[in-house]
């Protein structure tokens, strides 16, 4: 955290008063050069020289106000009140608005920001156990919202500041220069430093792929110095949260209940099996990492090599990841020379998941054996005498249907440098990035679900093969005279695209005497071959403006021309400019408030493009696939027709944005707020919006430019800390409120339907558009009475324990017309409270996450719930009888959806929830203990992720992640976030 | 600076023919009309879905899946006019198939061939198959609006009603019999001729009550140039793999087993039928669809000349007494499932293996001769000439040995409503699970009072919950409705 180190100054000597203020500015280690020295209120400033004095006039008896202001130091100002020369000690102050933050194509000052930019911290980043970095971002920084993966290699899903469009799009990363996606291939280790561009003016420079933001990260590089070496382990047990289920003889009796309430004779269950589903399919997960570095460096230049091994055992039966990580950062500089390359290879593979053993296990009934050697294959499923359910037995599925994906990425860059002027400087950056990939999916003879068709064994195998190129030319001029400084660049981009595969499949795989299979595509029958390529080029054009006037008033303009070759041939180009401009009143003269270290309100206003679509999606194209069999022989004769509809006119989406904030730090810099309110609006938004059936349109729907969203939103980060004495701590909240609206949609409709949700002109994506229950019917009066306004009597079938709908059209029915909306999956507000301490060699830190608001559907409940089909029960549930009519639970009733509507707010629920995202305590070894084991470091952490949750949502975990973003909030039964509690140890030596 | 070539954006698709390369020559045209056929191998039309449409709805068949809502859309509870697999997606493949009829009629005009006459019965493959979707479409939804042009994503079309929609099935069937030949030769084997065309347009014809121009359309067969190709054969090679394409088929849809892989315009993708594997008894199918008891009931009520059980209840369904009437088991297995079930066993494999799956390869006759002669029979009778209309029937059930009619039912005489009432059940017994009964049902008025509702109930229960004018026809899919401003109305009383 913020270590605000106190500045004082230590009068030495006293001499008179005279004209010249003399003294020497001094940092822990001596002297310190290049300090900018100032008097308040004038024009006068100088810099200390190399050995760290200054001298600067100014009238004593005015009683003067020196500005000591230096690169990663602590801004001071001293009031000169007599003693001279001087002594002024700078320690090093990282404060937030000291660091310098990278923002594309060069770095900023943070104090000089104008945008809204987030800095996460790669110590907190790195302390937590996360596969991906959008997945360790959570709670890290304001207006980002990420949503775990926790299937072993599985994506996070990250979104900053709102949905600005349909498609869910994640953010653009820029992993030191190269364009490109933080994908799980990428190792945490070697992160410097993250920086989230969120607005419009921040992430201009990258406009047309910017308009979800931007991740800028940045890989660790050598330090002067003597060699280091750090290594790093971590261990890490990972286990999944689960259902209550019934058991066989409570199962038993609930599944008797619904048969003989619908007058269908019992099955015939097996009472001597109780078979736990979830003990079947699920385990410890087990995630272990290793990394080491080795870096140094000299005046010429400085090297960073890693390299990391990563290992989960999925919490999941037969699912791992596995990852290899080698890295190597080199700089050298001669002159006015510089080289340097970034190069990063990984290797990774998954044994991936099939099926959804959150389903499965709901599913299966406790009476069904895991194994049943009469089975084909040899396991136990549902049965339509004894047990008679169609769900997946998910250990059979684990076996039978096994998928693996793997590949090697190879990823860097190579840029030099050359520094023409001493205010002029151009970079070359050739970007390169290949990924070799290799799919297989081995299905095994044998079944997992009743009535399963036999298929013989099959092997399908796909190797891909993907390369982005980028070049790019940077000129970039900084000059300072006098008060301002000014910094210009202009740029120039080439990046082109490609992907190919190509795929086989074969038939009545040749069995191994041993066990298993012969995997390889020369075995088996029935050969089947594709494969296809792509390519997109992306040209560009941007520059930017930066002007800072006595650090008081800054304005930064950017503008960027993106060609995308995705687009037709009128509308390839787009041109995407941003102002912005902040004012530090803290550095005005007339600003007197001491107890005020800064303050600072930044507006701007900016455009961004988009272009998230196929490669070819604006031409029209030809299917040639559909073949058919013709005559006695049945000959195989070619077909060719357009399949899918196109249109040509396909063109940027853009994104319109204004950013209002300030930055301000208080006593001491004790306390540090920032606040940011925004605007946005997606205009011509790229969506797939669904054609009429009556087209004919197959395929998919083409995309168009269609819809316009807005979002709305503020962020209010507040930091304080307290580092002066042993017991230093800090904590810092930060709330998020964000609301979507959809301004229009596409070809004029009105409204769009998907799943349980409607999205309508002027509402919010995805409102939650169902039946309303109203209760449940305790007898037949109140069924004979439940009329409309003609006296209808609106449900005459129901029997008491049903449930009773609301008839909101008045109709004397309940039909879908009765649908209403019911609330969104949008939360009202997101808070976030990170909070640190340390005393001597402890440290402690915690992160939660709160989300309130949001309405959610239980789709596992919905499932457990709904007796019409049979499926395991939730333990202790009480559906209605004459006896216990008590309860919310209707009347259990088989084969009948009469009280089993997925389509019902019986699923909803509130899905707020506060959670204890990490937690975790380090102890660092002493440095007389160090010494002797020659280390200059060593570290041990003890940290547990989502150990706590506190939330009324009933399902596994109210933080799941739907990436249907008209059905956010439906959890069909979504692989839930992991508890984790890991052990790593830190050396440095 | 290095400056970048502009041209460098303009990146051609690697991966297929662009439209405007397309519709150039006389192969593209032929590949065109191929694609039109690959529809009937698509989920939504001919491999699956419309199975559950025209025979479970029926009273010949119905739903025991533990998927409530594909059953519910079997017996008239229709709740959510979206579900996919019981509307929309029928909906939809037939949209599919029309715009793959309207890219060739549209496109293919203008396209010089060296053989008039070849682009001519091109464009009349196009015709039959875009008159057999709407044909298909009139009986499901009736009042479906008519698309006869290439659509733009923005293009909606206006409200049809049922009428509009017989009127241009009338139009294409008659241009389409018009070129289309006699008998295709070779792997041309399968496309429809001028005889399918006719027996459609008959059909048409009739579900209108127009009995003379059925008539017209279907002496073709009797009296017409069509006499020498076609007669019956034996009655099992109509729903095997084996003898396909034979004299008695009319129009066939050709399946094969060639593909086994997912369905769709994908590589090598499948042109089988899955509708064994969703209609085999539970335990080897999914058993989505079974047969109703009543026909295994009426089947023996009448025997065969030589006293045996009438053959073609062995040909057309597993019911409990299979094994010990005929000898069969089903799929190898001895009867184990209730006393008063039955599944259709037209188009199963069980003959030849003891599963089915997604990949069965028997071709769907959908209209046969034996169909045709029953159809000839019942519009003589509705012109009052009842008594000639005996010896087609009379030809059909001399095929499975079974008395002439006026012998096993010597009251019917010239009574025209007997004869009608007789002929039903005929129908019935040559024709069950052949995908025809709720055309019939349509036709013969049975569903259009109460009464007739209430007959049709006793042999199918499921008909308890039908609504007189209501579920004689499907819903649109609410999403059509609802983004269509020009469709102000769903179907009625939906």
């Amino acid at each position: 955290m913020n270590k605000i180190i106190i500045v004082f100054i230590v009068c030495m000597h006293v001499f008179a008063l005279h004209a010249q203020i003399t003294g020497t500015v001094w940092d822990k280690d001596g002297p310190l050069k290049g300090v900018a020295v100032a008097v308040k209120g004038s024009s006068t400033a100088t810099q200390s020289d190399q050995d760290g004095h200054f001298r600067i006039a100014a009238d004593p008896a005015a009683v003067p106000v020196l500005v000591f202001s230096h690169i990663g130091y602590l801004t001071q100002s001293v009031t000169v009140s007599g003693t001279q020369p001087l002594q002024v000690i700078l320690q090093v102050a990282n404060t937030d608005l000291d660091e310098v933050v990278v923002v594309g194509y060069g770095t900023q000052r943070k104090q000089d920001l104008t945008g809204a930019v987030s800095v996460v911290k790669v110590a907190d980043v790195q302390k937590r156990q996360a596969t991906t970095v959008a997945e360790s971002l959570q709670g890290l920084a304001t207006g980002i919202r990420v949503r775990g993966g926790g299937r072993p290699g599985s994506e996070a899903q990250i979104q900053i500041r709102g949905l600005k469009n349909f498609s869910g799009t994640p953010p653009l990363y820029v992993v030191d220069g190269l364009i490109t996606t933080a994908n799980r291939d990428f190792n945490p280790s070697d992160i410097e430093s993250i920086q989230i561009l969120k607005d419009a003016s921040a992430a201009a420079i990258y406009g047309s792929r910017a308009a979800n933001g931007v991740i800028i990260i940045t890989t660790k590089r050598g330090q002067q110095g003597p060699a280091q070496i750090e290594v790093s382990a971590k261990s890490t047990l990972q286990t999944t949260p689960r259902y209550n289920l019934a058991k066989t003889e409570e199962f038993a009796r609930l599944n008797y209940m619904a048969y003989d309430n619908a007058n269908v004779p019992r099955q015939d269950l097996d009472m001597t099996v109780d078979t736990d589903w979830q003990d079947a399919a699920f385990r410890t997960g087990k995630v272990q990492e290793y990394s080491a570095s080795f870096s140094g460096g000299g005046e010429g230049g400085n090297y960073f090599i890693s390299g990391g091994y990563f290992d989960n055992k999925g919490a999941v039966i037969s699912t791992d990841f596995n990852r290899f990580n080698f890295r190597v950062n080199t700089v050298s500089k001669k002159g006015i020379f510089t080289i340097g390359e970034n190069l990063a290879i990984s290797n990774a593979k998954a044994d991936e998941m099939s099926g959804n053993p959150y389903i499965d296990v709901l599913r299966l009934l406790p009476t069904i054996p895991v194994y049943n050697p009469d089975n084909p294959g040899g396991y136990g499923y549902g049965d339509e005498r004894r047990a008679r359910t169609f769900g997946s037995n998910p250990v059979a599925i684990a076996d039978l249907d096994d998928r693996t994906n793997a590949n090697l990425r190879i990823r860097g860059n190579l840029f030099s440098e050359l520094q023409l002027l001493p205010s002029l400087k151009y970079r070359f950056n050739l970007g390169y990035e290949t990924s070799r990939d290799h799919h297989t999916y081995l299905r095994k003879a044998g079944s997992w679900t009743l009535n399963q068709p036999l298929d013989p064994s099959q092997y399908h195998e796909n190797r891909a093969e993907s390369s982005t190129v980028l070049v790019e030319n940077t000129l970039s001029f900084e000059k300072e005279f006098n008060a301002h400084r000014l910094n210009v660049l202009a740029g120039q981009s080439y990046q082109r695209d490609r992907y190919a595969q190509m795929w086989g499949t074969k038939r009545n795989m040749l069995e191994n005497p041993n066990g298993g299979y012969y995997t390889v595509l020369d075995q088996g029958n029935e050969p089947q071959t594709g494969g296809f390529a792509n390519r997109t080029d992306i040209i560009s054009y941007f520059g930017r403006f930066e002007y800072n006037y006595a650090d008081k008033y800054l304005v930064n303009g950017i503008i960027r021309t993106d060609g995308a070759s995705r687009f037709g041939n009128n509308y390839k180009f787009g041109t995407f400019p941003s102002i912005s401009g902040a004012w530090r009143i803290s550095q005005e003269d007339f600003f007197q408030a001491s107890w005020i270290n800064d303050l600072k309100v930044r507006a701007n206003y900016g455009t961004l493009g988009s272009s998230n679509i196929g490669p070819y999606d604006y031409i029209p194209v030809v299917n040639t696939f559909p073949t058919i069999a013709m005559g006695p022989g049945q000959v195989i004769l070619p077909g060719a027709t357009q399949v899918k509809l196109a249109n040509h006119d396909l063109r940027w989406e853009t994104l319109i944005q204004q950013n209002y904030g300030f930055d301000a730090a208080f006593l001491n810099n004790r306390i540090n707020v920032s606040a940011e309110y925004f605007i946005s609006k997606t205009k011509d938004v790229l969506l797939q919006y669904p054609l009429l059936l009556s087209t004919g349109n197959d395929g998919g729907n083409p995309f168009t430019n269609g819809a316009t969203l807005s979002n709305r939103g503020m962020e209010l980060s507040v930091t304080y800390q307290e580092n002066t004495k042993p017991f230093q701590y800090s904590v810092t909240a930060n709330i998020k409120k964000l609301r979507n609206r959809v301004v229009d949609l596409g070809y004029g409709q009105n409204r769009t339907f998907s799943g349980n949700t409607v999205t309508e002109k002027g509402q919010p994506i995805g409102m939650w558009y169902v039946l309303e229950t109203d209760g449940i019917f305790q007898n037949i009066e109140e069924i004979n009475s439940y009329q409309n306004a003609e006296g209808r009597v609106i449900q005459p079938n129901a029997q008491p324990g049903d449930i009773r709908f609301k008839d909101h059209n008045g109709d004397g029915t309940i039909t879908n017309a009765d649908k209403t909306i019911v609330g969104d999956a949008w939360a009202d507000y997101e808070m976030g409270l990170n909070m640190n301490a340390s005393y001597k060699q402890f440290s402690f830190s915690m992160d939660w996450f709160g989300s309130f608001g949001a309405t959610v559907f239980n789709g596992p409940r919905s499932v457990m719930d709904m007796f019409s089909d049979n499926t395991n029960y939730r333990a202790d549930i009480q559906p209605w009888t004459p006896e216990n009519p008590n309860t919310d639970v209707p009347r259990a009733y088989y084969a009948s959806t009469i009280n089993a509507r997925g389509d019902t707010d019986r699923w909803l629920e509130d899905g707020s929830f506060v959670r204890l995202k990490y937690i975790g305590v380090s102890y660092r070894l002493p440095s007389s203990l160090l010494d002797k084991i020659y280390f200059s470091e060593a570290q041990v952490t003890l940290s547990g992720q989502n150990l706590l949750t506190f939330t009324k949502y009933t399902g596994l975990d109210p933080e799941f992640n739907n990436s249907n973003i008209f059905q956010k909030g439906h959890d069909f039964g979504v692989f839930p976030n992991l508890r984790t509690v890991s052990l790593g140890v830190q050396f440095r030596f | 600076m290095l400056s970048c070539d502009k041209s460098l954006l303009d990146q051609d698709n690697p991966n297929t023919l662009t439209e405007s390369q397309f519709w150039a020559t006389e192969s593209d045209a032929q590949r065109g009309v191929n694609a039109i056929y690959h529809m009937f191998y698509q989920p939504g039309t001919w491999s699956r879905w419309i199975y559950f449409r025209l025979d479970l709805t029926s009273d010949e068949g119905f739903s025991k899946s533990p998927w409530i809502e594909l059953a519910d859309w079997t017996r008239f509870q229709y709740v959510n006019y979206n579900f996919l697999e019981g509307n929309v997606i029928t909906y939809k493949d037939t949209y599919k198939a029309i715009f793959r009829c309207n890219q060739v009629l549209t496109h293919v005009p203008t396209i010089a061939f060296a053989d008039e006459n070849k682009k001519a019965q091109l464009l009349a493959e196009a015709k039959f198959l875009r008159g057999f979707y709407y044909y298909y479409a009139a009986l499901l939804w009736e009042n479906f609006p008519i698309v006869t042009t290439l659509q733009s994503p923005t293009d909606m079309p206006e409200a049809s009603t049922l009428a509009d929609v017989w009127a241009l099935v009338e139009t294409d069937l008659s241009e389409a019999a018009q070129a289309l030949p006699l008998q295709w030769n070779g792997n041309d084997i399968g496309r429809p001729t001028k005889g399918a065309a006719l027996a459609l347009l008959g059909k048409t014809y009739m579900q209108q009550h127009k009995w003379n121009e059925a008539k017209s359309a279907l002496d073709y067969f009797i009296t017409g140039e069509g006499t020498p190709y076609y007669d019956l054969v034996a009655y099992q090679d109509n729903f095997r793999a084996e003898n396909e394409n034979n004299k008695e088929s009319v129009f066939e849809i050709q399946f094969s087993d060639a593909n086994k892989t997912a369905e769709g315009d994908i590589p090598s993708s499948t042109m089988s039928t899955n509708r064994a594997q969703f209609f085999a008894p539970r335990s080897i199918g999914w058993s989505d669809g079974q047969a109703r008891y009543w026909l295994v009931t009426e089947f023996k009520k009448e025997k065969t000349v030589d006293g045996e059980i009438d053959p073609r209840l062995r040909y057309s369904l597993f019911y409990p007494g299979l094994e010990a009437d005929f000898g069969d088991k089903v799929y190898g297995r001895s009867w184990q499932w209730d006393a008063d079930e039955a599944w259709f066993r037209k188009y199963a494999r069980d003959y030849k293996q003891n599963h089915d799956d997604y990949f069965n390869e028997v071709n769907n006759r959908v209209i046969r001769f034996a169909d045709v002669l029953l159809l000839y029979a019942e519009v003589l009778n509705e012109l009052n000439q009842t008594a000639s209309a005996y010896p087609y029937v009379d030809r059909v059930r001399a095929r499975v040995n079974l008395a002439p009619l006026a012998t096993a039912h010597p009251t019917i005489g010239n009574d025209k409503d007997r004869f009608r009432e007789r002929l039903k059940m005929e129908r019935a017994l040559e024709l069950c699970g052949e995908s025809v009964r709720w055309a019939d049902l349509k036709r013969w008025g049975d569903l259009e009072t109460q009464a007739g509702i209430n007959r049709v109930a006793e042999r199918d229960p499921d008909f308890n919950n039908f609504v007189l004018d209501k579920h004689i026809r499907l819903p649109l899919p609410e999403v059509e409705v609802a983004n269509n401003p020009n469709l102000t109305t769903n179907n009625p009383h939906y």
